[in-house]
């Protein structure tokens, strides 16, 4: 009788997590297409100026610009960490900070131990616990990052790498290949790789350039820096809300097979009752005849 | 006759593409004063300066308020890229009169807070002055 009691109590308990995390699976399906949208639409900003970069750097011949060289080699690197603010969303975390830990082991290895720049709770949380300096923290970015609240940090760490204070800017952030497919990465962000001029086209098109190529260049570059963290914030709050909706969706199928069994295991405990109370009763009623 | 002289302008932010429509003229703030275009124009690039982007669709002048970025014109195109759009409607009034206030208080103690203070006033008073506009 008791034991029964207890398989309702837990059957009950169980079907309230899966109604919370088959809800949760949904609100991250939702911002998983909304981040979605969001990168997609950021897109022609994105390959209109990889496209004038190109442009111009054709007409401008061999470029050379501080954001593309090193000005101080034995200044330490700087090791930003995208990271999560919330967290059930499975492996996603613990994936980024993994490949954070093995980059700054190495980094430490060969030179000066990186500057550690975290965004996310999460990521802050874990790098407090390993009793690790950061030089910085930032636990207020949302779900959707906005490209005023990149930008600030892009100009500083620009600001730095010009100063000669950093030797280089590396980001280690999920990147999202496809909705079943995220790796953490490292990109370095500074100094900027080299640009591609691309084929030269069969009939170029002379553009009047106002200013001049290199003038136009000193902002572009730093521009293609502010879109390529900013995109590297989008790519990580896709890839969350992506690792969340699987997390969550496991969840909710791992309730449903538990749901399961322990129903299984009530029916089987009720019909073993009522069994035994027959056999009390047809034994009751033998022994009187 | 005016749609024989029609040209698409786009607008394209980090964000999202704020504007893409047919105009038949375009002025735009280059960083070394307005810079107006019309169909068929020469390939540009220019660099954009703080200001107000005017132009003119088939349904009347319209206004857009950039800071920064570059101008390109390739044939039938002109593309602006700004790290800020914004229209008319989506200017706070209160939040304009904010940022004049602290532009103005900002202390000016070498060349750079100067160009710095002069940039931020340029941004509230073009937000400014598109209160009302189409």
């Amino acid at each position: 009788m008791a034991n029964r009691r207890v398989l309702v109590k837990r059957r009950k308990a169980i079907q309230n997590i899966r109604k919370i995390t088959r809800t949760m699976q949904l609100i991250a399906t939702a911002r998983f297409q909304a981040a979605f949208g969001r990168a997609t639409a950021s897109k022609p900003y994105v390959a209109r100026l990889t496209e004038l970069v190109a442009e111009l750097s054709r007409g401008a011949g061999q470029v050379s610009h501080p954001l593309l060289s090193v000005p101080a080699p034995e200044a330490p690197t700087a090791l930003l960490v995208l990271a999560s603010n919330r967290g059930l969303c499975g492996g996603y975390n613990s994936n980024v900070l993994r490949t954070a830990v093995a980059a700054l082991e190495e980094r430490s290895a060969a030179g000066p131990a990186p500057e550690l720049h975290v965004f996310g709770k999460k990521g802050a949380a874990y790098f407090r616990f390993q009793r690790r300096a950061m030089a910085s923290q930032h636990l207020d970015l949302g779900d959707a990052p906005r490209f005023e609240e990149i930008e600030p940090v892009a100009a500083e760490l620009m600001a730095r790498f010009l100063a000669g204070e950093l030797s280089a800017v590396e980001v280690v952030h999920m990147r999202f290949h496809s909705a079943g497919l995220q790796r953490p990465e490292i990109f370095q962000l500074l100094p900027l790789q080299p640009v591609e001029s691309g084929a030269p086209q069969a009939f170029p098109v002379e553009y009047e350039l106002r200013p001049d190529a290199r003038a136009l260049l000193d902002e572009l570059l730093p521009a293609s820096v502010r879109i390529r963290l900013f995109q590297a914030f989008q790519d990580a709050a896709i890839s969350e809300q992506s690792a969340r909706m699987v997390a969550m969706k496991a969840a909710t199928d791992a309730a449903e097979e538990m749901i399961r069994t322990l129903t299984r295991q009530y029916n089987r405990a009720r019909q073993t009752h009522i069994t035994m109370e027959l056999l009390d009763i047809i034994g009751g009623a033998n022994a009187l005849a | 006759m005016a749609s024989a002289k029609s040209f698409q302008l786009e607008v394209v932010t980090p964000e999202r593409v704020v504007l893409s429509s047919p105009v038949t003229f375009v002025a735009f703030p280059a960083y070394d004063g307005e810079m107006g275009v019309l169909a068929h124009r020469a390939p540009l690039v220019a660099k954009l300066g703080t200001g107000i982007v005017r132009y003119e669709t088939p349904d009347g002048t319209r206004h857009l308020f950039v800071d920064g970025g570059f101008a390109r014109m390739d044939g039938s195109t002109l593309c602006l890229l700004t790290e800020e759009a914004r229209s008319p409607e989506a200017i706070d009034p209160a939040a304009v009169e904010r940022e004049l206030a602290a532009a103005r208080a900002r202390k000016v103690t070498d060349e750079r807070s100067f160009a710095e203070r002069q940039r931020a006033l340029a941004r509230a008073r073009a937000q400014r002055s598109l209160q009302g506009k189409p």
